[in-house]
């Protein structure tokens, strides 16, 4: 019967498939190797060609004012140069700064100096009246995602061509930081003034590229500016932003070479990446973290007054206590990410000037002491707790290996897996008990903790609230002393450990896949790729 | 025939307008809303605010619709709440990816689908008939999704024979555009090609044995006329009727196979348009794929009509 | 995903008489070796699908830190071990019985207000044209649309996936409903029965809903097939079935980032749908083939 050979066919074509998916790759090995390199400066390269990058996800607006998403930070660092940038060591410097700014005034008035000489993509020279036009925009804006960065600034001077004056209403360290962000970027006023808010369609700014064409879902393309400043340092001719969101075929383009940088390289892709012998991997530490967050006070809403959630564990700080004990950071990180990122304790990377061995202090991993504390804080035990997690493939990895592993300390932890728009809005609205959440991190420690764990923070959706942790925050806030901050953070750290509102867990490493075609590309703590000085090797 | 076309659409303006209304007050009543979406990492209230405001997403929802339905008589789409970028932009680059991923699926399925019905039609009990019948059963039980994945592995990678995924517009770059797209239209046309296959088959056999057949290889007719002429019209029939309703689940298809193969296309549009409750972007890709399926199918119709003289009867009839 | 709204009227039945009697229907059944296969091996999945706690050597979300990504054939594991070191035997039976569940709840659903619909289109002509139009109304959303609505809404699970697909194959079903009972409709016995005077409800129950149960059978056997497909396709997307809940499309969107360095995590799940599907599409073939009236000349 000719049915019967069809099914036979079918079940051979079945087998062939299942062979040949097996022995196409190479060897599945073990958890890889971990490097440090953050890449360095372009050799030896010739002058020309396109550099083509795969990003995981789409830029939302190419507009430094209006700008929320992480990645329009790597096309903005490629064509909107910043009053001061990042280095290889973490540090701060100048950019379009002449040098760092100075304070006067017990910190209420900072003074800038602007580099001379320096012209916007459109040929209209860049000076202090556009840098006080660029910042009035952040602060003014309705629609500006900059105002909590810059913080209290009541005006801004511009006294001559080359000094700006910022005056603030009480001292603001981070505002140095935020300068180095996209607060700090210079748009033209030439073009703000023609675009008004559909700047971000065709921006205009200071860059060794400058904006060319947009398709929307699929890519970015910028070309060569020849008014920038140093343009002779400029290899490249072009460079092309690729959209694709998932991290295999991010990797897959890399291996055919049909991208020559691949942002986020996913954690199991990193050994076949370096096993390539085109290929090679860029890593350094993050600023960022992940961890978790227990409701204990968000039930008006995030931003309002705290009440007391009631529940054992939003009243008794033993369980939560008792939940860090019960998560074993290493192995969360050696099975879930290859060993690829880092434990974390806190909100402060070793990496910055601002670390402390008080920061970095953390409960380790004993599930006996997690049932001793469920004990004594009298609830039954396995104890139960419902976690909400976005539905993205990493998360829920990270998620049920935390819940396989906190059953040994008695706990009994249920997932919640939502889509992301969603689980903004009820984290927002603290309809939840405990909740996986991360943040990308920058450089100045306050951003990484005051709106979260100060009374009444824009993203503290804990609820939590210490009148002394809100008192070493301000402090710290005011202050431009480094060593005087990082002590300060070291005692947020220690205060904030006894009510444990958030248990910090791991920490992302940048992982970048770049081809050996290319030489130059760097990748610091920032995360944001650097490709604007590289070129293609001769 | 003129006033069964006029009747059908009038329906189908019914439909299209209903869809929307549908769309316009389900998106909203969905948990999450655009501007807390967009706002992001920052959550800044005033911000919020200003996003709510300039959307008019505080406006009362009929207020809302009835801008909505000037705006899209104009032509005028608004602009995306992510990105900014005006919508009809976000069409215009996106309905071109999926219409040419959908034809040279269609076409492909088609084109393979009929010659192997024929195939296995015609010669029966032979290895081509096997195959033929073996390839439309897996074609129908693998989930093309699965099939993009291994193919992209084993393709791509390990063989290094075709670009692994990204997209090059056809007027840049044909030879380029064809690259990238034929390894997705073989994945999305899989299933269609099977079901073409197998549709094909059976009305060919059908048409093998009727009564006007015998009497044409009676009259002496060569057996290839009687084959690709007589049989090959009913498949036609048939095939364009899959392809009308299939449509939509092309487009399903096509979310999947774009996302995989990292195409910019319309699928892949709706479903981020969807989790980031970009609700101008969601209005006019609803809009669109209404528009797109009622006309589809008005044109099936029509061919359908024009092809066989006895359904057009029977259509007026209804 | 093509299959899930497939409204092609099954082949080869539509213009001729009567459908065979059920007994004549098991002999043609067992003369085809190909349907009686997909029977025996749908059995098999099934029973093994319901008996998965007995079967499955450990419970699918039981991690093992130490054993992450073994390969198949590692000792404890026939089919190796993924990202968090589970058993994907283990989970393979019990995604394979989520992935049935779904299949059999849309298909449930799909029946359950399809038929009614079509019956109501197909015999009362006057409102035929309503639900045309509700037809055509489901029929021009696009399905993902539906689908990420309702996994927004009241979160995504197995209920709202089988919810989704099934509101999906609603308009299929009604339209075959709706032929068949325009097709039966016409012919004697039920003219006759109408014109001894009995009520609508009685001619719709007593003669054509037994008649057209045959075509509407075939249709479950490919519909089912196509809901799994579709399960797997939302659980991909991650709008389906959540984890830790095992289920086909899930292990495969999990594989997804794991590709290159552990390839028969995402191999094996693909192949289990494409044996699940497989046998219902045999198991259908041979039904319809069975149940045409023009003899087993295929």
């Amino acid at each position: 019967m000719s049915n019967t050979r069809a099914a036979l066919s079918a079940a051979s074509l079945l087998l062939v498939t299942a062979l040949a998916a097996c022995s196409s790759v190479g060897s599945s090995s073990p958890s890889a190797d971990r490097s440090e390199d953050v890449g360095s400066a372009a050799g030896d390269v010739k002058d020309g060609g396109t550099l083509t990058m795969a990003l995981s996800a789409e830029p939302d607006f190419l507009d430094p004012t209006l700008a929320g998403s992480f990645y329009s930070r790597y096309v903005f660092n490629a064509m909107c140069e910043k009053l001061y940038d990042l280095n290889s060591d973490v540090r701060i410097v100048p950019q379009l700064a002449a040098s760092m700014p100075t304070a006067s005034d017990q910190g209420k008035t900072v003074t800038i100096k602007l580099r001379t000489g320096v012209k916007f993509a459109d040929g209209t020279t860049m000076d202090a009246s556009a840098v006080k036009t660029s910042l009035e925009r952040d602060l003014n804006d309705p629609q500006s995602a900059r105002v909590t960065e810059l913080g209290p600034i009541t005006s801004i001077d511009a006294p001559d061509a080359s000094t700006v004056v910022i005056h603030l209403k009480t001292p603001f360290a981070p505002l140095t930081a935020a300068l180095a962000d996209r607060a700090g970027m210079v748009m033209s006023p030439t073009q703000l003034k023609k675009l008004g808010n559909k700047f971000g369609n065709d921006p205009v700014c200071v860059g060794p590229f400058k904006f060319s064409d947009r398709v929307p879902q699929n890519s970015i393309t910028l070309v060569k500016d020849p008014n920038y400043y140093d343009a002779d340092k400029v290899h490249l001719d072009k460079i092309v932003y690729r959209i694709i969101t998932d991290s295999a075929i991010r990797a897959a383009n890399l291996k055919s070479g049909d991208v020559q940088v691949a942002d986020t390289v996913g954690t199991d892709d990193v050994s076949s990446i370096k096993s390539d012998s085109n290929l090679s991997m860029l890593e350094s530490s993050s600023l960022g973290y992940q961890g978790i967050t227990f409701n204990i006070g968000n039930t008006n809403g995030v931003g309002k007054p705290p009440v007391q959630v009631d529940a054992p564990y939003a009243k008794d700080p033993r369980i939560r206590q008792a939940f860090e004990y019960a998560v074993d950071r290493e192995a969360l990180v050696k099975t879930v990410f290859d060993g690829q990122f880092d434990t974390a304790c806190g909100p402060v990377s070793p990496e910055t000037e601002y670390t402390s061995p008080a920061v970095q202090k953390c409960r380790s991993y004993d599930p006996d002491k997690s049932k001793q504390l469920l004990q004594q804080a009298g609830v039954p035990v396995p104890y139960k707790l419902n976690m909400l997690v976005t539905n993205t493939p990493q998360t829920l990895q990270l998620a049920q290996a935390l819940q396989a592993m906190v059953k040994d300390g008695g706990f009994e932890l249920k997932l919640q897996p939502l889509e992301f728009t969603t689980l903004l809005e009820q984290q927002d609205e603290g309809k939840f008990q405990v909740l996986q959440l991360g943040w990308s991190g920058r450089v100045d420690p306050d951003a990484n903790i005051t709106n979260f764990i100060g009374t009444q923070g824009s993203l503290n959706v804990a609820g939590y609230s210490n009148p002394k942790v809100d008192n070493l925050l301000a402090q710290a806030r005011e202050t431009q002393d480094v060593a005087a901050r990082a002590k300060l953070y070291g005692e947020v750290q220690t205060q904030t450990q006894k009510d444990n509102p958030l248990i910090y867990l791991y920490r992302q490493r940048n992982l970048t896949g770049i081809s050996k075609d290319v030489s130059g590309v760097q990748v610091y703590a920032d995360g944001i790729i650097r490709v604007a000085f590289a070129g293609y090797t001769k | 025939m003129r006033r069964y076309l006029l009747r059908r659409a009038g329906q189908s303006v019914v439909t299209l307008v209903l869809s929307t209304m549908v769309v316009f007050a389900g998106v909203r009543a969905l948990p999450g809303d655009p501007a807390r979406a967009l706002a992001g990492e920052q959550n800044d209230p005033a911000q919020i605010a200003a996003i709510r405001a300039k959307y008019g997403l505080d406006d009362p929802i009929w207020v809302q619709y009835w801008h909505y339905l000037q705006n899209s008589l104009h032509g005028d789409f608004g602009t995306s709440v992510r990105t900014g970028i005006p919508v009809s932009d976000m069409l215009k680059s996106a309905l071109p990816v999926t219409a040419e991923l959908s034809v040279l699926a269609m076409g492909l399925a088609a084109v393979v689908g009929i010659l192997a019905g024929i195939v296995a039609a015609t010669r029966r009990g032979t290895v081509a008939e096997w195959l033929a019948n073996g390839f439309a059963l897996l074609g129908l039980s693998v989930p093309n999704f699965w099939l993009g994945l291994m193919a992209i592995l084993w393709l791509a990678v390990s063989l290094e024979l075709l670009p692994a995924s990204g997209y090059v517009p056809f007027r840049e770059d044909p030879g380029q555009n064809l690259q990238h797209m034929i390894l997705p239209a073989v994945v999305l046309g899989t299933q269609l090609a099977a079901v073409i296959m197998r549709q094909t088959r059976s009305s060919m056999l059908d048409a093998l044995e009727t009564d006007y057949i015998r009497t044409a290889r009676a009259k002496g007719l060569q057996e290839r006329t009687v084959i690709w002429v007589h049989g090959l019209r009913n498949s036609l029939i048939v095939v364009i009727t899959i392809v009308g309703l299939q449509l939509g689940a092309l487009i399903s298809g096509a979310v999947v196979t774009e996302r995989i193969f990292a195409l910019p296309g319309f699928g892949k549009l709706t479903v981020d348009a969807v989790f980031q409750r970009d609700y101008p972007v969601i209005q006019a890709v609803v809009l669109v794929t209404a528009t797109a399926y009622i006309v589809i199918n008005l044109l099936v119709d029509l061919l359908y009509s024009l092809i066989d003289p006895r359904i057009r009867v029977a259509g007026e009839a209804a | 995903m093509n299959a899930v709204t497939d409204t092609v009227p099954v082949e080869g039945i539509g213009e001729h008489g009567d459908r065979p009697r059920r007994g004549r229907l098991f002999r043609r059944l067992r003369r085809s070796p190909l349907a009686m296969a997909g029977l025996i091996v749908l059995c098999v999945a099934v029973l093994a699908a319901l008996l998965a706690p007995v079967l499955a050597p450990y419970s699918p979300d039981h991690a093992d830190f130490d054993a992450v990504f073994q390969p198949p054939g590692s000792p404890g594991h026939i089919l190796g071990t993924d990202s968090l070191g589970r058993d994907i035997l283990s989970r393979i039976l019990y995604g394979a019985r989520a992935s049935l569940l779904v299949g059999l709840l849309s298909v449930v659903l799909a029946l359950a207000v399809g038929v009614p619909l079509g019956l109501i289109a197909g015999f009362f002509s006057a409102l035929d044209s309503v639900v045309s139009r509700f037809t055509d109304l489901v029929l021009a959303f696009p399905f993902l649309i539906l689908a990420v609505g309702l996994a927004a809404i009241r979160g995504a699970s197995l209920s709202n996936a089988a919810l989704a697909i099934g509101i999906a194959q609603i308009p299929g079903i009604i339209r075959v409903t709706r032929s068949e009972t325009l097709r039966l409709k016409s012919l004697d016995y039920v003219a006759a029965a109408v014109a001894e005077g009995a009520t609508d409800l009685w001619v719709v129950v007593r003669h054509i809903l037994p008649n057209a149960t045959s075509v509407l059978i075939v249709q479950a056997t490919v519909a089912i097939p196509a809901a799994i497909l579709g399960e797997a396709v939302l659980s991909f997307l991650g709008l389906g079935i959540q984890p830790p809940s095992p289920s086909l499309g899930t292990m495969l969107s999990e594989a997804q980032q794991s590709i290159s360095r552990a390839p028969w995590t995402a191999v094996i799940p693909g192949l289990a749908i494409m044996v699940l599907t497989l046998a219902f599409n045999l198991f259908g073939d041979g039904l319809r083939d069975a149940l045409d009236p023009r003899g087993s000349r295929r």
